[in-house]
């Protein structure tokens, strides 16, 4: 592991919770408000590491594992990821498919533990969150299908670091139909509008607010940065597609990976405040196209 | 082989003495746990050493034995499935004893302790031999001892119905064996399989008849779909550990037929390769989706096991097509994935359904709609069934995720080859399919059945299932585990596998599947959850910690009644598959549930089956029992024949 990576994945823990407050931001000046602070979830996050936990009687164990799960495997994940865009801290073959697999597993812990709690809200949002999540793996998969054939790579660091960049000349077409598919992604994985509404005020319509109804204090601390953590994340994905920094120095690949989740934080607001939650049952005609996006890209490489 | 054999005999000695001394069960049972504990591990110690890499010298039957010499042997493949067989034998059984404990009173128990031990040894023997007729004698053997063991609880009406189907199913794949080794020998005596493999490759349609069949066949057995009609009924009807064995096991025979007629046939046409990948994909969907729709929990897990055979067809489907295709790296993938894969599915099929066992014990119902909350009575059985279901999901860092890795990557190289083989990536994305249904489907199982609260009053207060009864998902549960840590262990002696199946195509090919790299992964991750978890603990002390109800938007008095069932959290999922998977909706004021019927068993079978009694009942005209009829079926019968020799020309 080289010393940009660990920088890169440092500016990561660090930016993270910026995100949705820069996509909050964003809505708030596009519908003519002026929203809470950017920085607002840092101060949420350290008021709620400072307090206790109010547990239901129903819980167990697993309730209290999940947070950590969550954020453990999320973490994990950034190591496969070429954050730096150049080399990931950890690669193996077909490591592809335990990126995906992780974030199965922090999904697993997370919907276990709505289930839990026992209460028909949790149990509502969990089989929401289950079955929009089994439009958005394969989905997933195809745009990894698509690069793995673009780069000829099978695993994460060489699909998005330097065999990436080199291809962009060739492959532009396939590239951008996966960005944009990945993108659509990220809406769909991180609970954002069109798929999900985090600022909606009815638990009834909710779907990964409604899961965490019951964590408090430093447990809903923890999903809280999960949840920015994991968007960041995806916005990696994105850049790594959209904007490959092998070529640069550290200091200007790092200022784009920086400067790139800015952009992608804004364009999430701008699509927030662009259009309304779609209903449940087109959520996955949504991710379908997503997938048949990916599927374009893949066919274009086909030899 | 010799210990392969004395292993055999130890387990069939077992059986014989918990009959013997059924009249002193105690003594009888120690004395099986005993035998069948050393005959297992006399049989798996040649089967590690053949995994890693020994070879053992074949035991051969040569002078009085009909249809050529009776050759039992054990290479990699065999020994692949030796050890899935005993080890996860030996579980069963061991559950099975402390299981059937208290029904001793009014049931001959020893009696399917002696199936059991029967059943097992079968398999072992299924799995070894090297001839078609002791292969066919094994199967046969394995059949019915599987089918009175099924019909054990027979004052039961569905359990005699699944018996019944099973037996039927069970039969016509036996039927079609003799038709494939029939097809395969063409009227040569000698059916020793390396005679067959002599026969091979053939020209015209024989090859392409014979792996037809051998699909069909072996498929059967496997339960694959369309041919899974008699698996669900079966596997829910038999007693848990019994389930555990044929679920996880019993139709794995299918699987290492389909091997072994690959090892023995060579190179596969493309068409077949195909044909498997399709049915995979079929399969592996389907399952999964009607595990969705079922609330009885020996139901879903069977359906589960439809969907793990589709993931090992997908595997099988991609080794053949690598083999077709010219791709050896591929082929070996393919088929190492599929062996690993079938080892890892027995391991944790048989955990869910032991777990599911003590769970039936424990409260007396099998819906899980009617319970919740047993986390909190039942945790031992909670913990080990939570593992099962991860690994099951192929959730890192256990067994499942491992297997589905190699498969994937089989599949991924298949798409990046060039040539047609690049349809594979499809099946790739089938596969995550798959896995995110499967997610959904286990979330619904451990939520629904040990969390929350119960969603009905029992009659009685479920406690936690006895010590023997936890003790065996304590071992399978480990064995997941150990599996998913030490890929780099596991993963070489399954490319073993792969390149024995691929055969002369691997052309000795050293396959690298990464498994170095990715045990650094899995270690890590189980170490970095570990410290995670204990950091949360450590930091989490001396914090105010209040315990209160489930906060439920403001509603003061949340009742039981109202936690979400399993019918609510599969209907959204369901609603998309509506139209192909036989799911009915019932919906009324105050409830809510979903029924699913099988479309091909149902739809097909039952209907087809109904056809032919009527139709026989027309016939059973002819059959009045009067002489004169008789007489005058005889004389209208010679008058027939004789204007048929007229009209064809030829005179008496």
């Amino acid at each position: 592991m080289s010393g940009s990576e660990l920088i890169a994945l440092g500016i990561l823990g660090v930016v993270a919770p910026a995100l949705p407050g820069i996509a909050g931001k964003t809505k708030s000046l596009l519908t003519g408000r002026r929203g809470p602070p950017v920085l607002q979830l840092y101060a949420d996050l350290r008021k709620l590491l400072g307090k206790g936990a109010v547990y239901s009687r129903t819980t167990t164990w697993v309730f209290r594992a999940a947070p950590v799960v969550v954020l453990v495997t999320l973490f994990v994940a950034a190591l496969l990821l070429p954050v730096d865009g150049r080399e990931a801290p950890a690669r193996f073959t077909g490591d592809l498919v335990a990126f995906a697999g992780l974030l199965a597993l922090g999904r697993f812990a997370l919907v276990l533990a709505g289930l839990d709690t026992g209460s028909s809200f949790e149990g509502l949002g969990a089989s929401r969150e289950v079955t929009i999540a089994s439009f958005a793996e394969p989905a997933l998969l195809l745009c990894f299908i698509a690069l793995v054939l673009v780069t000829g790579d099978l695993s994460l660091s060489g699909m998005l670091g330097s065999p990436l960049a080199a291809a962009w000349p060739r492959a532009g077409a396939s590239l951008s139909l996966v960005g944009i598919s990945l993108f659509v992604l990220l809406l769909a994985e991180n609970s954002r509008v069109p798929v999900d509404d985090p600022a909606t005020h009815l638990e009834l319509t909710m779907i990964h607010e409604v899961i965490v109804l019951d964590h408090s204090g430093p447990d809903l601390a923890l999903i809280l940065y999960g949840s920015a953590f994991k968007l960041t994340l995806f916005g990696v994905l994105v850049l790594g597609v959209f904007v490959p920094r092998a070529g640069l120095s550290t200091p200007a690949a790092l200022a784009l990976l920086v400067a790139g989740l800015g952009v992608v934080a804004v364009a999430v607001g701008v699509v927030e405040s662009a259009m309304a939650r779609l209903r449940l049952v087109r959520v996955p005609q949504l991710l379908v196209g997503a997938g048949a996006l990916a599927l374009f890209a893949t066919i274009l490489q086909l030899a | 082989m010799t210990l392969v054999a004395l292993g055999v005999a130890l387990i069939l000695l077992a059986g014989l003495a918990a009959v013997a001394l059924a009249p002193r069960p105690a003594a009888g049972e120690t004395l099986f746990r005993i035998l069948f504990g050393a005959g297992c591990i006399a049989g798996a110690l040649p089967a590690l050493s053949v995994l890693s890499g020994a070879t053992v010298p074949d035991l051969r039957l040569v002078p009085v034995t009909p249809f050529g010499p009776w050759v039992f042997g054990l290479d990699a493949l065999s020994a692949v499935f030796l050890f899935t067989v005993l080890s996860v034998g030996a579980a069963c059984a061991y559950y099975g004893l402390a299981y059937l404990a208290h029904e001793r009173g009014h049931r001959a128990v020893a009696i399917a302790h002696l199936l059991l031990a029967v059943l097992v040894a079968a398999l072992a023997l299924t799995v070894v031999a090297r001839a078609a007729l002791p292969f066919l004698i094994a199967w046969e053997v394995m059949a019915v001892a599987a089918y009175l063991l099924v019909v054990l609880e027979h004052e039961r009406r569905e359990v005699r119905r699944a018996g019944m189907i099973y037996v039927v199913a069970t039969h016509v794949g036996t039927l079609l064996l003799f038709a494939l080794f029939a097809i395969w020998a063409g009227g040569t005596s000698d059916l020793s399989f390396s005679a067959l493999a002599a026969h091979a490759p053939f020209s015209g349609a024989r090859g392409g008849t014979i792996l037809a069949v051998a699909l069909i066949a072996f498929g059967l057995k496997a339960g694959a779909v369309p041919f899974h009609f008699w698996l669900p009924e079966a596997h829910a009807a038999a007693p848990a550990h019994v389930s555990a064995l044929m679920s996880g096991v019993v139709i794995k025979m299918g699987i290492y037929g389909l091997l072994r007629t690959l090892v023995l046939f060579g190179a596969p046409p493309p068409w077949w390769g195909w044909l498997v990948l399709a049915l995979g994909a079929v399969s592996g969907v389907l399952g999964v989706v009607w595990a969705l729709a079922q609330h009885d929990i020996k139901r879903l897990l069977a359906f589960h096991s439809v969907e793990n055979v589709g993931i090992i067809l997908l595997g099988i489907g991609a080794g053949a097509l690598g083999i077709a295709y010219g791709h050896p790296l591929i082929a070996v993938l393919g088929f190492a994935g599929a062996a690993l894969h079938t080892l890892n599915h027995a391991l944790f099929k048989s955990l869910l359904f032991l777990g599911a066992g003590s769970v039936i014990h424990a409260t007396g119902t099998r819906e899980i709609d009617r319970l919740g909350g047993l986390a909190r009575r039942m945790p031992g059985t909670a913990a080990t069934f939570l593992v099962g279901a991860a690994a099951i999901v192929g959730l890192p860092p256990l067994n499942g995720f491992v297997s589905e890795w190699v498969v994937y990557q089989a599949l991924l190289r298949g798409a990046s080859a060039g040539g047609v083989i690049q349809l594979t990536g499809l099946a790739a994305v089938v596969l995550a399919f798959i896995g995110a249904l499967a997610l959904a489907c286990f979330v619904k199982v451990v939520g629904v059945l040990y969390l929350g609260t119960p969603r009905h009053a029992l009659s009685t207060e479920p406690r936690e299932a006895e010590p023997a009864l936890i003790r065996p998902l304590v071992a399978l549960a480990a064995a997941c585990g150990a599996i998913g840590l030490v890929p780099v262990v596991v993963v070489p002696s399954a490319l073993r596998v792969g390149s024995l199946v691929a055969g002369a195509a691997a052309g000795g090919l050293q396959v690298d599947a990464g498994a170095g790299p990715a045990t650094a992964f899995t270690v890590g991750l189980a170490v970095s959850l570990l410290l995670g978890w204990g950091a949360y603990a450590v930091l989490g002390r001396g914090r105010e910690r209040l315990e209160a109800g489930t906060w439920s938007c403001g509603y003061p008095t949340p009742t039981p009644r109202m936690a979400y069932t399993a019918s609510s959290f599969a209907a959204p999922l369901l609603s998309v598959f509506r139209s192909f998977t036989g799911v009915r909706t019932h919906r009324s004021a105050e409830a809510f549930s979903t029924h699913a019927s099988d479309p091909v068993l149902d739809g097909v079978l039952v209907p087809a089956w109904r056809g032919a009694r009527t139709a026989a009942t027309w016939v059973r005209q002819v059959q009045r029992g009067g002489l004169s009829v008789y007489l005058l079926l005889v004389g209208a019968a010679v008058v027939v024949s004789l204007l048929y020799l007229v009209v064809a020309g030829r005179h008496p």
